[in-house]
């Protein structure tokens, strides 16, 4: 699993918040399953409070169910607790940072897979590859990515401290001020006669940031221009309604997306409006193992549209929304609950198939192990049809060295020059 | 408050099925209580009511409770009807495993020691390796209980974990995959053979044969060395604890009289003490008993019983540290059961095991325990939320005894060589320094 520190992928919201509170009368007489599993709460909850070794807190005890009774669900459902959910109110309101880390977790240990250039993290040396023993004190062995991810934000200003070990030497101690980290906004080059855009995360300045980077590269590049490779590895998601714009500067009409509840009729669908601001050249999206949730609604979308050809490793596969429902007006803390799938056009859902490129390309060598969606304990199970099989992946010559094969095999694509079946994508 | 005449510690509990069923109703009488329990229902019924597909309600109230409990600390749990159903066969009799006692320890399951003449124990499975996965399958959002039930099955059936081994410089830096198969876990019998004219006994866990077993080995060891024999080695080392009644009853074997152990519950009237009748089947003869990180729960029990009462030498390095009593406490009709922390306990000077473990009076290393920091060495006040111990006074600080670097890899007899127990046989013999702690038939 590979996910931008900075970003929640469950912070694809803005479906459903507005749920109404529905309080259940406890204590009634066990008539019906509800009630008496209920009461079956009730039972063990009195055993604790009389039995256990020391005198609990009551508040702990619900803490407990409650984080237990969520984390169950998925592998995205969890509890935040008053002092979690305070903390995060907090943060989203006021200065947030981090350090520039590019983390991944794979069989609980912590790993970076790129200190972001410019950050602390970067000017403290911390290498690709590092393995993050414990931060603040607290060792990550075991830790979910959101737990790690989270616990290196924190208010601008303030330290964090990490013990990293680099290959078989003994860890050693860093301390890092945490900085406003702007990765959130999109890079590009020209790579000679193509657009290169990089998206690392989905916020609300992506998509003023795509339409001027895309008016620049037309600037630079000129009527030669033939087409943009834009660049959505190891993003990991982020703002729906971002992801949406996105799909919409590409796309002249139809659907871009559909987000799915548990009724029928909680379908929310999103419509592009008229205008490319490509002008229809030529699109190649690039995605691997760590494109996931927002990314994988734009791949989606304009993989079904074929008005870009998908290019890379299977993505992520999070096809999944959280809704975040505070408890007694947040006093209780708050659930974030998976309430939502989302589908793409043709009515795919992502869920643990993700999307499988057009054109499978491998990382080459060196390329990190991704952790994916099906990989995770209590993950929601795949719906619909089965995916196209992914087919086999071109790998880069034996002996010749790439900087970045897939993006070659991109810019080759683009240049009709690489020799691939009928790259029309059959999804629509 | 209902009590049960019997705790179980360790993995392997004691069990009271002679329980009546409380009265439904739940019997939180104040204003929190209500309070919580109301946020509880109305999570519930918001998940109930918004999840993306509807889940069944049996199944969140499981995965809540089982989070209640696991909460609180690392060895209460939650076992459902089928997990319980199924605890209740297991311990009537042997089972198919790979023989590891394990514990949970940040999402991971950890290994706290294997179990002699296992798969996992022939296999080289350590105290403190961590597994990651199951069959392929993570072991990350899996309870306890998931986990162990994974690791059992039938016989010869195969199962591969994904091993991590941080602390060994030799070991591997990235997971590795060990595939074993399973085999009747017998419960652990007591070995014993004779060192010259020491007996050596070896007690690999606490069932209920245990007590008979050291009785017997006692008695064939006296018949095999004569008039001569100079005394025993008990050996605790990865000893992960079992039936409190046989720990009380190896301790009293050695001890004529005074407390062996005290259990202190919640309510001073919870406390219960367990005292030593006369008679040493060991006829006061010296005993040193080897303890290791992998010693716990019942284990500390004798060591600490038989340290208090200067019966025994405890030699080798400080042990686990879990002296909390766990007790099973079924919900009902189809409502599984708790294994709930009820209990500590306290060794006959009063101090209690938890989180402090038991300090050897030699400290003798087995000569690889310095390679594994901190993070990787299990021990109880590593474990997150661990019941806090209460503060002891510190020992004077002890030196470590190494293997010396000329120590042979392997004994004369093909086997791994034993520095532990090697400096206990040459104390014996009075061939190191003498005893700090003269061992006396009990006070």
């Amino acid at each position: 699993m590979n996910r931008l520190f900075l970003v929640a992928l469950g912070a694809v919201a803005g479906f459903g918040l507005a749920l109404a509170a529905s309080h259940f009368a406890y204590g009634a007489i066990p008539l019906f399953s509800t009630e008496s599993q209920l009461a079956r709460f009730g039972v063990a909850f009195d055993r604790v409070r009389e039995n256990y070794l020391d005198k609990p807190e009551d508040r702990t005890l619900v803490e407990g169910a409650i984080g237990g009774m969520l984390s169950n669900l998925d592998a995205h459902s969890s509890y935040f607790d008053p002092r979690t959910y305070e903390a995060m109110e907090t943060k989203a309101a006021g200065a947030y940072g981090g350090v520039g880390l590019v983390l991944t977790v794979k069989d609980g240990i912590a790993k970076v897979i790129s200190p972001i250039d410019g950050t602390p993290a970067s000017r403290a040396g911390i290498k690709p590859e590092d393995i993050l023993v414990s931060i603040d004190g607290v060792a990550m062995k075991g830790h979910t990515l959101d737990d790690v991810s989270s616990r290196m934000r924190g208010t601008i200003g303030t330290d964090v401290a990490l013990s990293i070990a680099r290959g078989a030497a003994k860890p050693f101690d860093l301390k890092l001020t945490r900085e406003s980290i702007e990765v959130e906004r999109l890079t590009y080059h020209r790579e000679g006669d193509v657009g290169y855009i990089k998206i690392v995360a989905f916020s609300d300045r992506t998509d003023p940031d795509l339409r001027l980077a895309v008016a620049a590269l037309k600037r630079q590049i000129g009527p030669a221009l033939k087409g943009f490779v834009v660049d959505l590895r190891n993003n990991g998601g982020g703002v729906l309604q971002a992801s949406i714009d996105v799909s919409d500067d590409f796309l002249n009409e139809g659907e871009i997306v559909s987000v799915r509840g548990r009724n029928p009729q909680n379908i929310e669908r999103y419509d592009a409006h008229y205008g490319d601001i490509a002008e229809g050249k030529p699109v190649v999206l690039l995605i691997n193992g760590g494109t996931a949730s927002a990314s994988e609604i734009v791949a989606g979308a304009l993989q079904d549209h074929r008005r870009a050809t998908v290019l890379g490793s299977l993505s992520f596969g999070k096809g999944s929304v959280q809704s975040i429902m505070p408890l007694d007006n947040g006093a209780g803390g708050a659930l974030h609950m998976t309430t939502a799938r989302y589908y793409t056009p043709a009515g795919r859902s992502i869920q643990v198939t993700g999307i499988v490129p057009d054109i499978v390309v491998s990382g080459g060598p060196g390329a990190p192990d991704y952790e994916r969606e099906v990989e995770l304990p209590h993950h929601l199970l795949a719906e619909g049809p089965a995916a196209k099989p992914l087919g086999k992946a071109i790998e880069p010559e034996a002996g010749r060295a790439y900087d970045d094969f897939q993006l070659s095999m991109a810019l080759a694509f683009l240049h009709k020059t690489l020799a691939v079946r009928a790259a029309a994508p059959d999804h629509a | 408050m209902k009590r049960f005449a019997f705790v179980g510690l360790g993995m392997v509990v004691g069990f009271i099925a002679a329980l009546g069923l409380l009265p439904a109703a739940h019997g939180a009488n104040d204003m929190s209580a209500y309070r919580q329990l109301d946020l509880f229902s109305d999570a519930f019924e918001r998940v109930r009511a918004n999840y993306v597909r509807p889940v069944d309600d049996g199944e969140l109230i499981n995965a809540a409770i089982e989070g209640m409990v696991s909460n609180l600390d690392p060895h209460s749990s939650y076992m459902d009807a089928k997990a319980f159903a199924d605890m209740q066969i297991q311990t009537k009799g042997s089972f198919g495993g790979i023989g590891i006692e394990v514990t949970m320890e940040n999402g991971l399951v950890k290994v706290i020691s294997p179990i002699d003449n296992t798969p996992a124990a022939k296999a080289g499975l350590k105290a403190g390796d961590y597994i990651a996965a199951i069959n392929g399958a993570s072991v990350q959002g899996m309870n306890l209980n998931d986990a162990i039930d994974k690791m059992r099955g039938p016989a010869g059936s195969k199962i591969t974990l994904t091993i991590l081994r941080t602390g060994d410089k030799t070991a591997p830096k990235k997971p590795f995959d060990v595939t074993l198969a399973r085999a009747v876990v017998a419960v652990d019998e007591v070995r014993w053979h004779r060192e010259g004219d020491i007996g050596y006994i070896r007690m690999p866990g606490f069932n209920e044969n245990t007590a008979s077993g050291l009785e017997n080995a006692v008695r064939d060891l006296k018949r095999q060395i004569g008039p001569g024999l100079k005394g025993y080695v008990l050996d605790l080392r990865n000893n992960p604890g079992g039936l409190l009644d046989q720990a009380v009853q190896v301790s009293d074997d050695m001890l004529i009289s005074g407390e062996v152990v005290s259990t202190r519950g919640r309510h001073a009237d919870d406390t219960q003490r367990y005292d030593a009748h006369p008679g040493d089947i060991t006829d006061g003869k010296p005993v040193i008993v080897l303890v290791n990180a992998g010693t716990a729960s019942a284990s500390e029990i004798v060591a600490g019983a038989l340290q208090d009462h200067h019966r025994a030498t405890i030699l080798g390095m400080t042990s686990f540290g879990k002296g909390s009593v766990q007790t099973i406490i079924p919900l009902g009709e189809g409502g599984g059961a708790l294994r709930l922390t009820t209990a500590r306990y306290y060794t006959p000077s009063g101090h209690s095991i938890q989180a402090q473990g038991i300090v050897p009076d030699i400290m003798v290393a087995a000569g690889d325990e310095d390679d594994i920091p901190k993070i990787a060495r299990p021990s109880e006040a590593d474990l997150p939320g661990h019941l806090a111990g209460e503060p002891v006074k510190p020992k004077a600080n002890q030196t470590i005894i190494r293997p010396p670097a000329t120590a042979p890899k392997t004994a004369a007899d093909g086997k791994p060589f034993d520095f532990q127990l090697t400096y206990a046989l040459d104390m014996l013999h009075g061939k190191v320094a003498a005893l700090p702690v003269a061992p006396s038939a009990a006070n």
